[in-house]
């Protein structure tokens, strides 16, 4: 019996025409305080998407309160002088609305989504908790709490636990990307609403912000409504610009870190070292070349680990770009007792992106998703309005967005080369692996990766956590 | 605020493939989605986690296409792909810039055709080692990562489909075999037991053509469906079961699983209101009275899972902050269970949970993406597509009454399966306590 179903036919078909694609265009106002508006008109699209983009993120906590901006970030919807922090949901779910703050390394944002004929009202609770909220002492200290407790958590986590230790392993002790943007346990334990508190004031100023609204705006004047809400904001005495994080690495001598979990049945590799910041002239060129090594699914790396070798559900590689270097990491979950030689595996692909330009395939396969996978990325509101808040966040022109297909088409296989060259490390990268080190330390002592060392930490249990009572 | 209707077409090839072509031409993007009746509840004891496994060997190579070329091929015209393996289903899909859908089609038949054209050993045992390594990420390297597991295990009997997990065990990953593929492409893999969706922007009378060239001459199974014998099943457990397993997690954890009635049936679609009142963000009852009010948890959560084989699961959790009484940590949870089952909710507490559930559809069926899988669903689980626009009228008549009945009949200690995790190094087994 033969084993197939019908003949396809082995003539593969050629694409159609491409409808023209260019990223909605939108507009720029501003209020007489200096507040930016941008609205851009999505038709078809009545679920609206909101943003205030409030410059200065957890980068710039003093060292000695780090995290208090994600907290302050959490605590903003804790109550206002409006609304108790319950009435405030309420509020909220009655317009059918979701509310959200967060704070990244950047930036603090205020999120909004909710059907088009119940914006004025979201945008309300926008205003109340960016610019008039109480910061209860309680509600501040149990969210702390919560935050004590979420680091225990992450350190029981092999994967999360694995960035912690990959960031407070690259970055020298005087970069606040060393840590989590959230603060470590030390920090926190000492924050409260004093913290946060001062955390908005430092960064209230509205010549700062941009709101950002997305959607169906039939019928809208999104200028107006923000003038109503947002244009008798003064900014705070005691706000300043942004710092210039500190991205220093910690080393530039290739080490290895072991972080022992007895009988983990996989090792989570991250082997990296502080890469480059957003704004920068290789952006383009790093883009491609990630992808090439380890953002596509035919990746170096994960056809090498995942569909060669069978070591892993998945590898890939990336950079994690913020106002100053993030983190550059190669990662991957691999069963215990290929640790070894999947490090050797991922190292050499490292190696070998700087040593030869790609193939022509090759590179126009990243190209080509890269400039074809841009417009699928744009599908709602939401995600429009989040591109464009990084642009604000990022400091980049506003036609960056515009630009960034042909940016892409333009680059060449020597670019990708000397993207690599210049941005991939391997000599100078931290390795960081999370397993059972007692099954691969023999074979990582003859590897030669470099010199290691191991933490045979305590697991974290709340028997041996202070964090009760408050 | 309005509610979006999504037209479509619905028919039927000769060779019995179901099409549905919905369009829309705001952005130049389409999505494909291919239901196929099968999943994990077809698995026999001793074969569990092949549907899983098969589903990645779908993407190593067919007659016309090689190994992860599928993949790499979607891809490079900037498109966005995947397979995904449930207990009732197993869907694969693409979403690619408007102008590449033949090529989509073309890959997803030759794949239907072809696929044990390019079956090897090679390529087997490659996706078993990178399925293995999906289960150690997914389950077992991960805190509470057997919940799952446990919670059907302890909702269904051991003779029901739904009893093992889709990802199946180790031993039997270990035992599939190329004959095993074979015979379960030929079975399952059959345009008679597919549902073809497209969505976005296209011209209907060209992806019936296309489809009909691309599909037509595929070979139906004349012998499906496939039988599965009767998974009706009483409506309640019967007994209250427990189970207390000590892992290497940070924080306590107590999961709640329940046997609930059909996806389907509308006392699930009241107790997903349910599950927004009780868990949905930070207004609902038991995130305000355990973690706002009596700090009891870090945080909570309360869903169902809609199956349609005898019955479906609600599950929850609360992760005890350090220190505090788990006794008293269970009683609070079970306590807001009991009062909805008790009284129905305020008028103003449903309405708002009925304008974020809509708000929530209406969110994801922005997406082309999430259209084509919800037509594919429906036509697959319910024979009609057009379910899809029936959901949010269905949720929007929910009564207060109906929330409080439908919480009634499924939160009872005998429909109940307890399962608490403990911190503590003795990884290892449960010790059950029914």
């Amino acid at each position: 019996m033969s084993p197939t179903r019908g003949v396809v036919g082995a003539r593969r078909p050629v694409a159609g025409v491409a409808r023209p694609y260019r990223f909605p265009p939108f507009t720029r106002t501003r209020l007489a305080n200096g507040l930016s508006v941008v609205s851009v008109d999505l038709r078809s699209r009545p679920l609206l998407a909101g943003v205030l983009v409030v410059p200065g993120g957890a980068g710039d906590d003093p060292e000695a309160e780090a995290g208090a901006t994600v907290l302050m970030a959490r605590a903003l919807s804790e109550g206002t002088e409006g609304y108790d922090a319950i009435a405030l949901v309420e509020a909220t779910e009655r317009l059918g609305a979701s509310l959200h703050a967060e704070a990244g390394w950047d930036a603090v944002s205020v999120s909004v989504d909710v059907p088009s004929e119940r914006l004025p009202a979201a945008l309300d609770l926008v205003a109340e908790v960016a610019a008039r909220p109480t910061f209860p002492a309680g509600d501040v200290d149990r969210l702390r709490d919560e935050r004590l407790n979420d680091i225990l958590q992450a350190h029981a986590d092999p994967r999360r636990r694995a960035e912690e230790a990959f960031a407070e392993t690259i970055y020298a002790s005087s970069s606040p990307y060393r840590h989590s943007a959230g603060g470590t346990r030390e920090t926190v334990e000492r924050l409260s609403s004093k913290e946060t508190r001062r955390a908005l004031a430092r960064r209230f100023d509205p010549g700062a912000m941009t709101l950002i609204v997305g959607g169906d705006l039939t019928g809208l004047d999104v200028h107006a409504l923000a003038a109503d809400r947002f244009g008798d904001w003064r900014p705070d005495p005691a706000a300043t610009p942004p710092l210039t994080v500190d991205a220093s690495p910690a080393s530039i001598v290739r080490a290895v870190r072991v972080v022992h979990r007895p009988g983990a049945v996989q090792t989570e590799i991250r082997i990296g070292h502080p890469g480059l910041p957003r704004r920068h002239a290789d952006f383009h060129a790093v883009a491609v070349m990630s992808a090439i090594l380890g953002g596509l699914f035919n990746s170096r790396l994960n056809r090498k680990l995942r569909e060669e070798k069978g070591y892993t559900y998945g590898a890939s590689a990336g950079f994690d770009l913020r106002r100053s270097a993030g983190p550059f990491a190669a990662r991957a979950a691999v069963n215990t007792d290929v640790t070894v030689p999947a490090v050797e595996d991922m190292l050499a692909e490292l190696e070998a992106i700087r040593m030869l330009a790609p193939g022509d395939d090759e590179l126009r396969a990243a190209r080509d998703y890269l400039v074809g996978v841009f417009p699928l990325r744009f599908e709602t509101p939401a995600a429009v309005v989040g591109a464009l808040s990084g642009l604000v966040i990022q400091g980049l022109p506003d036609d960056e967005l515009a630009r960034y297909r042909p940016a892409i088409e333009a680059v060449t296989a020597d670019d990708v080369l000397a993207a690599a060259r210049a941005h991939v490390r391997p000599a100078e990268a931290a390795i960081v692996l999370v397993g059972d080190a007692d099954a691969f330390l023999p074979a990582l002592e003859s590897s030669g990766f470099g010199p290691i060392s191991v933490d045979r930490e305590a697991i974290a249990s709340p028997e041996v956590s202070d964090v009760e009572g408050d | 605020m309005a509610g979006l209707t999504i037209e479509f077409s619905d028919q039927r090839l000769p060779n019995g493939l179901r099409l549905v072509i919905a369009e829309d031409h705001v952005a130049p993007v389409v999505a494909v989605n291919i239901w196929y009746g099968v999943g994990s509840k077809h698995e026999v004891p001793g074969k569990t986690g092949f549907a899983h496994l098969f589903e990645h060997v779908m993407f190593q190579g067919s007659a016309n296409v090689t190994k992860a070329e599928h993949i790499g091929l979607i891809q490079a015209v900037g498109g966005t792909m995947n397979g995904t393996t449930w207990l009732d289903r197993t869907n694969y899909f693409e979403t690619v810039p408007s102008h590449q859908l033949e090529l989509v089609l073309w890959l997803e038949a030759d794949r239907m055709g072809t696929l044990l054209d390019a079956l090897s050993q090679e390529n087997l045992d490659n996706q078993r080692e990178v399925v293995k390594n999906e289960k150690r990420w997914s389950y077992d390297n991960r805190p509470y990562g057997s919940w799952v597991e446990r919670i059907l295990g302890g909702i269904f009997p051991p003779e029901h489909p739904y009893h093992h997990p889709t990802i199946g065990s180790m031993a039997d990953l270990d035992a599939a075999s190329l004959e095993d593929v074979s015979a379960f492409f030929r079975t399952h893999y059959a345009p008679n037991n597919a549902v073809l969706s497209v969505v976005g922007d296209v011209d209907p009378a060209r992806v019936r053509a296309w489809v009909k060239r691309y599909f037509g001459g595929i070979a139906p199974n004349p012998s499906l469906p496939v039988a599965l014998g009767d998974l009706s099943l009483p409506p309640t457990l019967g007994g209250e079961a427990r189970e207390t397993v000590v892992e290497q997690v940070p924080l306590p954890r107590i999961y709640w699983g329940f046997r609930a009635p059909v996806f389907g049936d509308p006392r699930l679609d009241a107790l997903d209101l349910a599950g927004q009142i009780l868990a949905g963000g930070k207004g609902s009852r038991l995130h305000r009275r355990l973690v706002r009010e009596e700090q009891l948890a870090q945080d909570v959560s309360l869903f169902s899972l809609g199956l349609i084989g005898g019955a479906s699961v609600t599950a929850g959790w609360a992760t005890a902050r350090p220190g505090v009484d788990l006794e008293r940590l269970e009683a609070a949870y079970w306590e807001e269970l009991q009062r909805l089952a008790t009284d129905p909710p305020s008028a103003d507490e449903l309405a708002r949970a009925k304008a974020l559930t809509e708000a929530d559809e209406l969110g994801s069926l922005q997406r082309v993406e999430e259209r084509a899988d919800r037509l594919s669903m429906y036509a697959t689980l319910f024979d009609d597509p057009g379910v899809v626009n029936e959901m949010l009228p269905r949720y929007l008549a929910v009564t207060a009454e109906q929330v409080r009945d439908a919480c009634r009949a499924v939160f009872r200690i005998d429909n109940r399966y307890v399962l608490t995790y403990l911190p503590g190094l003795a990884s290892g087994d449960a010790e059950a306590a029914a």
